[in-house]
């Protein structure tokens, strides 16, 4: 906040911003050390990896995280929560393959490529699901997932069905340490390209028009905000990252099944992920991530291929949801808040600004307050279906 | 038609009006052919008692429900059955009935997204210019809650999201602001303050129309009232005109 | 095509537009009481239907003599799910966080089913499992003619319980309007409880019809919960006649072209009726309540 400008509010303000200027400074040096810590533990982990397995589930790892925080920019900043976007995954996987298959395209080209065919493949579709909202939205989109995955086992012809399809290698001569390292630092680069636009996206205009959609879309659009475009953009921008991380999967993996490609539990993951880390925050998705890929991993080598890993996804998805529907950045923060030096809310800080405030002003804005306290008390009756959720917590 | 204005001494111009405005929800024509003309530059009230139409008239009028035959003019131009946001930005603004803000947003932020948004230039603007700010800021004094700036809204008490609300739509800078029951649920001393802001923003030339059931407020602030009954209106005029119309009586008694 | 062949295809869409409608006005139910889209409804039908094969197959036991155990168990896990988890979500995002919430339990459902009884298909063994019974040419199997009287019975006791007992008022009431079913002096919250597990009732109905018949297995549910959703919304969500129309319309539809396409397309009939629903009337063909909303 440069500049306190008007001139009428200055004298107040100089004496309590500077709480909410600290609480800003702070956030950034956690964000530039959380960067810098995140940069170096990307770099080193290939390197310190003590073998292939651990490289590879690193990688996983990293798509899970680009595929989690691509989902975020529909789902964190509109609030439309889509369960299908295994969907753009399949297709941006299946769309490399075939353009590497029928074409010869070079392999990234042809991942470029698929890049730009989801984006279109979105329009029609975004302009049809975004018709409806909430739960009918979360509906079509599973709907969608499952049209596909029907539709990529019935069209054997062109898509190898349930046969699967073979992606053939960008670097056929790489040993497979080496091939792991290299599309660990790919998707790397991939998700650091995502987190940026992210956080250009949050600070920008176009960022709060898409926050004020998910807070209450009548209101924005009353506001003038055209809802309409501002998903659409909003879902293009997703589902065309989604469909980038699945073709940098199929380039990495290599093999290609509908089952595994068009999945709803790939989907379900993507939304546990972010909803687990926090919607709200830039590296939430992120987080996610890498708590729930590795609780795969170690679910997978503890009870093998058992379907046990499925009752701790629905497990802890149903506890996220519950217990900690904004995640577990805010949850933390709200820890470290609760045991700082400073303790005091928003309200309690408000509170004593205003009867300051009131005894400093006499007149002028004194008027608007006498009657608070009555208005208040009579008032809070009707906002009682608003409580603030972290005095609950 | 209906009652002319007796005031008809000062020239009416008018910048929006409807023309056979209807709207019917499963057989029942909550808006039947109104035709309403507000007059520029001054306070319009729209009252009638409950189920009149008023509130679906309103959201005709803003754009959030397409009317089924009808039109809305607004300086000139046809809106009718225009997005709302087009019709935001077409220079009108308007408030909810039961208030809405955005809750999980700072103050200033609730005030900041509603600055006027067109081309694409506009989406990659960064969300807080400088300008903006202080003009938002000046907002938030002016409708007295800019101490709570940094505070996010659903911990603002109702009157203050209701001043809130307002500030928001006072960003968009429009000529014609609508209110929907601006002083609905709200203590008197707030709905003094808030109609001494209406007629603050009317003199400085915005137009006003303002639904709304507290008599005493409807009748010392605004210069046109029209009654509305069974979706149409059936007498205007100034308040003294219309508080002797045996016709309101009748809708208000339902004799 | 001929005659006999079309006559049968015709006639099995109607048995399985029974069963259809059943399951979809269980899920009409939960969404009306509740304004939940019960993702997990069908994973609760496949635990059905793993129940009656595991009592047929290890304890000897008809699949049919199971309802009288898994119809109240079912319920009573119903009343709980909504007492217990449903009703601790916030009403303001209730609608979007119940999708999640039952989502989950679909998942977890979907393991444990797979944990305790492998994934391998499954299906139950009857001496009178390979009858079946020709109507103008037209074969049709006896367990398919038993799966959808147990539909058609349950659907009509449905119907008589919502029309004729004063809970069936009360529930109805609470899903037209629940505030003014609160004015009347409905206990809603309780009504929905009850809602609840008489929706979940339905799946233990319709899971152990469709174990009379078919091979399940863990992940099955997710072939029955896309279709289900497309009936009520195709059907006007909240609308229990609706759905039920739409359930048989769309099984004989999926049915008829079984034949000419082969069984993976024919299943997409359900979501074209879905983007067409939703292109051309968002509150559905049948019902009345915008879906637009929720």
């Amino acid at each position: 906040m440069p500049n306190a400008s008007s001139t009428l509010a200055a004298p107040e303000r100089a004496a309590t911003a500077a709480t909410p200027t600290d609480r800003s400074r702070r956030r950034k040096i956690a964000t530039v050390v959380a960067l810098i810590v995140a940069a170096v533990v990307v770099g080193i982990f290939p390197a310190a990896a003590p073998n292939a397995y651990i490289l590879s589930a690193g990688v996983v790892i990293l798509s899970y995280a680009c595929t989690a925080t691509s989902w975020n920019f529909m789902g964190g900043f509109t609030g439309y929560i889509s369960l299908g976007h295994a969907a753009w995954f399949g297709l941006g996987a299946y769309g490399t393959g075939i353009l590497v298959r029928d074409l010869g395209l070079p392999s990234f080209v042809a991942w470029a490529l698929a890049g730009v065919v989801v984006a279109i493949i979105t329009v029609p579709i975004g302009i049809a699901a975004l018709r409806v909202r909430g739960a009918s939205f979360v509906i079509v989109s599973i709907a969608f997932v499952l049209i596909l995955l029907l539709v990529f086992q019935g069209w054997g012809s062109f898509t190898g069905g349930s046969n699967g399809l073979v992606v053939p290698r960008p670097f056929p001569d790489l040993m497979r340490p080496v091939h792991h390292q290299v599309f660990f630092y790919l998707f790397a680069a991939l998700l650091a390209a995502m987190l940026v636009l992210w956080w250009a996206i949050n600070r920008s205009r176009f960022g709060i028009g898409l926050k004020a959609i998910r807070e209450d879309e009548d209101k924005a659009e009353a506001l003038g905000i055209p809802t309409r475009n501002y998903k659409l953009v909003a879902y293009i921008i997703s589902a065309t990252f989604t469909g980038l991380a699945g073709g940098m999967y199929a380039l990495w993996f290599g093999d290609l099944d509908p089952i595994f490609q068009f999945s709803i539990l790939l989907g379900s993951y993507m939304v546990l992920m972010a909803l687990l880390g926090g919607i709200r925050h830039l590296l939430g998705p992120l987080v996610g991530a890498i708590i729930v890929g590795i609780g795969l991993e170690v679910f997978k080598l503890q009870f093998g291929d058992t379907q046990f890993h499925l009752v701790a996804t629905g497990l802890l998805l149903a506890l996220v949801v519950l217990f900690m529907p904004d995640g577990i950045i805010p949850a933390l923060q709200a820890g470290i808040k609760r045991f700082g030096p400073q303790s005091s809310s928003i309200r309690e800080m408000t509170a004593g600004e205003l009867a300051e405030r009131n005894r400093a002003a006499g007149v002028s804005g004194a008027s608007v307050f006498a009657g608070r306290k009555a208005e208040r008390e009579g008032v809070e009756n009707e906002d009682a279906t608003t409580p603030t959720e972290e005095e609950k917590r | 038609m209906t009652a002319t204005a007796a005031s008809g001494a000062t020239t009416t111009v008018s910048n929006l009006s409807t023309r056979g405005l209807t709207k019917v929800f499963g057989g029942v024509r909550a808006v039947d052919g109104a035709d309403v003309t507000f007059h520029e530059g001054k306070i319009n009230a729209l009252i009638g008692p409950n189920g009149s139409g008023k509130t679906t008239f309103f959201n005709c009028v803003t754009g959030m429900i397409k009317p089924d035959s009808g039109t809305v003019t607004f300086k000139d131009r046809d809106i009718t059955g225009k997005a709302p946001h087009a019709i935001a930005h077409a220079g009108i603004g308007r408030s909810f009935q039961l208030c809405r803000i955005f809750p999980r947003m700072s103050v200033l932020d609730n005030v900041l997204v509603a600055v006027r948004r067109t081309g694409i230039r506009s989406l990659l603007a960064p969300a807080r210019t400088e300008a903006e700010v202080t003009k938002a800021r000046q907002l938030l004094v002016r409708v007295g809650i800019d101490h709570l700036e940094n505070a996010e809204a659903r911990d603002l008490s109702y009157g203050q999201q209701k001043l809130l609300e307002l500030a928001g739509v006072l960003m968009g800078d429009p000529d014609t602001i609508m209110l929907d029951e601006p002083a609905g649920g709200v203590n008197p001393s707030l709905i003094g303050r808030i109609g001494s802001l209406v007629q603050e923003l009317n003199a400085e030339g915005t137009t006003f129309l303002i639904v709304e059931h507290n008599m005493d407020l409807v009748m010392s602030l605004s210069h046109h009232v029209i009654v509305f009954d069974r979706g149409r209106p059936i007498a205007e005029g100034t308040p003294d005109i219309v508080q002797s119309d045996p016709r309101v009586l009748e809708a208000y008694l339902g004799v | 095509m001929t005659g006999s062949l079309l006559l049968q295809s015709l006639i099995l869409g109607v048995l399985l537009g029974g069963l259809y409608a059943l399951l979809a006005a269980g899920l009409t139910l939960y969404f009306g009481v509740m304004r939940v889209v019960m993702i997990a409804h069908a994973a609760f039908l496949v635990l059905a239907a793993y129940l009656a094969w595991f009592a047929n197959s290890r304890l000897g036991i008809d699949p049919l003599l199971t309802l009288v155990v898994t119809v109240p168990l079912f319920f009573g896990i119903g009343v709980l799910m909504q007492r217990l988890l449903i009703k601790r979500l916030r009403p303001a995002t209730l609608t979007m966080m119940s999708v999640l919430l039952t989502f989950a339990i679909a998942l977890f459902i979907e393991g444990l089913v797979g944990f305790v009884w492998g994934g391998t298909q499954r299906r139950i063994q009857l001496s009178y499992s390979s009858a079946s019974i020709e109507i103008f040419g037209a074969r049709i199997a006896v367990v398919k003619l038993i799966a959808f009287g147990l539909a058609a019975l349950s659907l009509l006791a449905l119907y008589l319980l919502m029309k004729h007992t004063r809970f069936g008022q009360a529930l109805r009431a609470t899903i037209q309007h629940p505030e003014a079913a609160q004015l009347v002096g409905i206990k809603t919250e309780g009504v929905a409880g009850l809602g609840f597990g008489l929706g979940l009732a339905t799946a233990a109905l319709g899971g152990t019809a469709l174990s009379l018949d078919a091979t399940i297995y863990p992940s099955l549910h997710w072939h029955w919960i896309g279709p289900l959703m497309a009936i009520i919304v195709v059907g006007g969500l909240g609308s229990i006649p609706g759905a039920a129309i739409a359930a048989l319309v769309l099984g004989v539809g999926q049915s008829l072209l079984q034949v000419p396409l082969g069984t993976t397309w024919a299943q997409t009939i359900f979501y074209v009726a879905l983007f067409v629903t939703l292109m051309v009337r968002p509150q559905g063909f049948f019902g009345g309540r915008l879906a637009q909303r929720f």
